[in-house]
C-alpha cells in the first residue's frame, strides 16, 4: 500500500493519530519526539495547572474509548495506532471526527493528524484547523472533511489532517526545520541554507551524522519519514504499583524480602490481566524514621518474583551499610513500594537486555548486588565507538542499560590521534606545564607556531621529566558551529626521560595531558 | 589456569594464571591490562575495579572483549565487599585497592577467590602475591625531535614471586608491538642509542628505539 520497491526491506511503519487539545497544551513545552514516556508517574503531565491534567485524564479516558492504548505525549496531546479502529469507525477522517466530538463533549476544543508514523501525526494535529501555522504549507487535497454531522462543533475549518498513506515523506519534507525539537540545531541548519526538513532528508544520512553528531542523525531520520519511537501505551490514570504497608515497621530485613516476593507476584499478575508488561521495577521504600529510598531497576519481563525480591535484598542491604560509620538504628521498614516504570504493550519478544553477550546470571547478580551497594551508575560496560579523543571513543554504559556508543563508529573522524591507544586515559585531563631549555612555558600560537622545543614536562605535582622525543603540534577544532562546545586545541605526543610516553594539549593556553602510553 | 598471551607465557609459572591465585602488577598500565586479554577473548568475565583511568581501547586493541568486562572505577570505602561481589561474577578481576588492605582483608578476599576459582591481578603491591611482575625498563620508537609518531613500545619485565615462582625471570617485550599486539623481543637488539631517526627505513623498528633508561 506504500510507495516502496517491492522486496525492499522496509521496517513497517504504523498510522497514527494524534489528538492535540488547544487548550490544554502548553505550547512552549518541548514535544519530547525521542524521549521514552513515563507513563508510570502521571503527574508529570501536570505542566499546565492540575485543572488541566484532571481534564486532559478525562480526555484520555474518552478516547480510550476508541482505541484502548494510548500515549500521552506531552501535556495535551495525546497519540495512538489509527489503523485498527479507523476499520472500525469508517475510515481516519470518520473515526477523528468522532473522537473530537467526543472530547467535546468535554469541553474540550482539540485537533487531530493522522499520518505514518508519530512524528508526522504530531505535526498534521499541529498544522490542522484554524490555529495553522502556514496552510499553504499543506496540500489541501489530503485535507480531512472536518467535524462530522454528530458533531457540537460548528462547522468551521477542518479539524483533521489526514496524511495518506505513503505521502508522508512528502508532507515532511515541505515542513520548516523549525519543527526540529533541537532548536539550536534548527538555527544552524537554516544558517547553512536547510530550511525544509525536504532538504535536509535529501543528504546522505552518513554525512549528516558525520558533521552534526547524533542529534543530526536523529533530525534525519525524524525528516525521513523513519525514525519515530514507537508508541508506549498504558491505561491513563491507572496506579499499577504495589504497596504493603508494616504496622509495627519491620526491622528485619527477611520479613520484608518475603514480603516483597507476594507483592511482585502480585504486580506481575495485574499487569499480565491488561497484557502489559514493564521495562523497570522501581522499589521504593519508607523507614519509620521518615527516611525514604528509591532505586529503579530495568526489568524486561525477565524477573520472577523472586528475582525482584532478590534486588529488594541487595537494595535493603546496601542502604543498611552505614556510609560513614553512623549508628543504624532506624527504626525498620514502615512502607515498600514497588511501581512499573515504562509500562509497555506485552509483546512476548524479549528486549536485547544486556546487549549482545549473553550475560550469565551469575554476572547479572554480581553486578546488581554491587549497584545495591553503590547506585546504578557505579557499574558500567565500556562500548567502543567513534570520536577524536581517546576518552570519548569508549561510551560507559551503566550496568542493565541499552549497550550502544555515544559517537557512531562508522563516520570518519578526521583528527583523531593515529598509532597505538594509551593504556592509561584520564577522565579528566590534567593540569600540566610544559617549559623550554630556559625554563620559559612553551606557548603555541593561533596558526600553531610552537614558541620552543618542548624540555621539560611537569605533570599536576609530580616532579618535572625531561622531555626526550616530541610531535606535533597536531590542530584540531571541534564543533566549530557550536558556541558552547566549540574546542580549539593543538596536541601533542611526549616522550620523557623515565621511558614513558604522554599525550598532552594545549586548549585556551593550558597544558592539558590527557593520557598515557605505558 | 586462565590463559595469557603467548608473549607473557614465560613470565608465569606454568604459563598462566592459576585459579585461586593473586597476581600483583607494581603499577596499573598496559602489562595489566596485557595480562587480561586473552582470558576475555577465551570468555572469561574481567572486572576492573578502583582505576577509572583503565584504557579500554588500548585493552580491546591486545585482545579484551568489551563486551564481557565490567568496570567500577569507584568502589569507595566499602572496596573489598565491592570486590567480593565483582569475584563473585567475574573470573578475573583487575583491581587498585584504594587503600592499603589489612591483612584479615586481604585473607577474605583470597578466599572467596580460591572459592570462586578465580584469579585477582592487583595493581600495586599485595603482600603473599603468588606472582609479581613489574615494569623495569620501556622505551618507545617512532617519535624525534619534533616529528614522527609514537610507533611501538619495548618493555622490560621482571618477574619473582613465591613457591615455584620464586626464580627471577626477565623477559624483554614489545607492549604494544607496531601490529597493536604483545611479542617477546630479542635482546640483542635493545637498546641501541643514538638513533637517527629519519636515515632508517620504517621497518626496521627495533633499531630506532630511544635510548633506555631505569624507571
Amino acid at each position: 500500500m506504500r510507495a516502496h520497491r517491492p522486496g525492499a526491506l522496509v521496517p513497517e511503519i504504523p498510522r497514527i493519530m494524534v489528538l492535540r487539545c488547544s487548550g490544554l497544551c502548553d505550547p512552549g513545552a518541548p514535544s519530547r519526539l525521542g524521549a521514552p514516556s513515563r507513563l508510570g508517574a502521571p503527574s508529570r503531565l501536570a505542566a499546565p495547572g492540575p485543572r488541566a491534567a484532571e481534564l486532559f485524564e478525562q480526555v484520555i479516558a474518552a478516547v480510550t474509548g476508541f482505541c484502548p492504548e494510548v500515549e500521552a505525549v506531552q501535556p495535551g496531546v495525546c497519540a495512538f495506532g489509527a489503523r485498527g479502529p479507523a476499520r472500525y469507525f469508517g475510515g481516519e477522517t470518520a473515526l477523528a471526527g468522532q473522537v473530537i466530538a467526543a472530547v467535546a463533549e468535554l469541553g474540550v476544543e482539540s485537533r487531530a493528524g493522522v499520518a505514518d508514523g508519530l512524528f508526522a501525526a504530531l505535526l498534521a494535529a499541529r498544522s490542522a484547523g484554524p490555529a495553522s501555522a502556514d496552510p499553504a504549507n499543506v496540500n489541501p487535497a489530503t485535507r480531512g472533511a472536518g467535524p462530522s454531522s454528530t458533531s457540537p462543533v460548528d462547522a468551521g475549518p477542518p479539524l483533521v489532517l489526514v496524511i495518506p498513506p505513503g505521502r508522508t515523506a512528502e508532507f515532511l519534507a515541505r515542513q520548516p526545520v523549525s519543527v526540529l525539537e533541537d532548536q539550536d540545531l534548527a538555527g544552524l541548519l537554516t544558517r547553512l541554507g536547510l530550511r525544509t526538513l525536504g532538504d535536509l532528508a535529501a543528504l546522505p544520512a552518513g554525512d549528516v551524522a558525520g558533521r552534526f553528531g547524533p542529534a543530526g542523525e536523529t533530525a534525519h531520520r525524524l525528516a525521513s519519514g523513519q525514525g519515530s519511537r514507537p508508541l508506549a501505551a498504558a491505561p491513563p490514570a491507572e496506579d499499577l504499583s504495589v504497596t504493603r504497608e508494616f504496622d509495627p515497621p519491620e526491622p528485619l530485613a527477611e520479613p520484608v524480602v518475603f514480603a516483597a516476593k507476594a507483592l511482585a507476584e502480585q504486580m506481575h499478575d495485574s499487569l499480565a490481566a491488561r497484557g502489559l508488561t514493564c521495562v523497570r521495577v522501581q522499589v521504593q521504600a519508607t523507614w519509620a524514621d521518615g527516611r525514604e529510598s528509591h532505586r529503579l531497576w530495568r526489568h524486561d519481563g525477565l524477573l520472577s518474583p523472586a528475582g525482584v525480591a532478590g534486588r529488594v535484598r541487595w537494595q535493603l542491604d546496601g542502604w543498611r551499610v552505614p556510609a560513614d560509620g553512623t549508628d543504624t538504628s532506624d527504626g525498620g521498614i514502615a512502607v515498600l513500594r514497588l511501581v512499573p516504570d515504562q509500562v509497555v504493550r506485552a509483546t512476548g519478544r524479549q528486549l536485547a537486555l544486556w546487549g549482545e553477550a549473553a550475560v550469565s546470571d551469575r554476572v547479572a547478580r554480581s553486578a546488581m548486588h554491587i549497584q545495591a551497594m553503590l547506585g546504578h551508575e557505579s557499574v558500567l560496560r565500556p562500548v567502543p565507538g567513534g570520536g577524536r579523543d581517546f576518552w570519548e571513543r569508549v561510551t560507559l554504559v551503566p550496568f542493565g542499560e541499552k549497550t550502544e556508543p555515544r559517537l557512531a563508529a562508522g563516520p570518519p573522524w578526521p583528527g583523531r590521534v593515529m598509532g597505538p591507544a594509551p593504556g592509561v586515559v584520564y577522565p579528566f585531563a590534567r593540569e600540566a606545564d610544559v617549559t623550554d631549555e630556559a625554563g620559559a612555558a612553551v606557548t603555541v600560537t593561533g596558526r600553531c607556531v610552537l614558541s620552543a622545543a618542548p624540555a621539560w614536562l611537569a605533570v599536576d605535582g609530580d616532579p618535572p621529566r625531561q622531555v626526550t622525543g616530541w610531535a606535533g603540534p597536531w590542530p584540531l577544532s571541534e564543533r566549530w558551529w557550536d558556541p558552547v562546545a566549540a574546542r580549539r586545541r593543538a596536541r601533542f605526543q611526549l616522550l620523557t626521560g623515565d621511558g614513558r610516553a604522554w599525550l598532552a594539549a594545549v586548549q585556551d593556553g593550558r597544558w592539558l595531558v590527557e593520557a598515557g602510553y605505558w | 589456569m586462565l590463559p595469557v598471551l603467548s608473549a607473557l607465557r614465560g613470565l608465569l609459572p606454568r604459563g598462566g594464571l592459576a585459579r585461586g591465585s593473586v597476581v600483583t602488577v607494581a603499577e596499573f598500565g598496559l602489562l595489566a591490562l596485557a595480562l587480561l586479554a586473552a582470558a576475555s577473548a577465551a570468555g572469561t568475565w574481567c572486572g576492573i575495579a578502583g582505576i577509572p583511568e583503565a584504557g579500554v581501547l588500548a585493552a580491546v586493541g591486545l585482545g579484551l572483549d568489551a563486551d564481557r568486562t565490567l568496570l567500577v572505577p569507584d568502589p569507595g570505602d566499602a572496596w573489598p565487599q565491592v570486590v567480593s561481589s565483582l569475584i563473585d561474577g567475574c573470573e578475573l578481576v583487575l583491581l587498585r585497592p584504594p587503600g592499603r588492605a589489612p591483612a584479615p582483608v586481604r585473607q577474605r578476599l583470597e578466599a572467596a577467590l580460591r572459592r570462586g576459582r578465580g584469579v585477582l591481578l592487583v595493581a600495586g603491591d599485595w603482600p603473599g602475591a603468588q606472582v609479581r611482575l613489574r615494569v623495569v625498563n620501556q622505551g618507545w620508537t617512532g617519535l624525534g625531535d619534533g616529528h614522527g609518531q609514537l610507533r611501538a613500545c619495548c618493555a622490560e619485565v621482571v618477574a619473582d614471586g613465591r613457591g615455584e615462582a620464586a626464580m627471577t625471570r626477565t623477559h624483554w617485550l614489545w607492549l604494544p608491538g607496531e601490529d597493536g599486539g604483545v611479542a617477546v623481543a630479542d635482546p640483542a637488539d635493545i637498546p641501541v642509542a643514538d638513533w637517527p631517526v629519519a636515515d632508517i627505513p620504517a621497518a626496521d623498528t627495533v633499531r630506532r628505539l630511544s635510548p633506555v633508561r631505569a624507571g
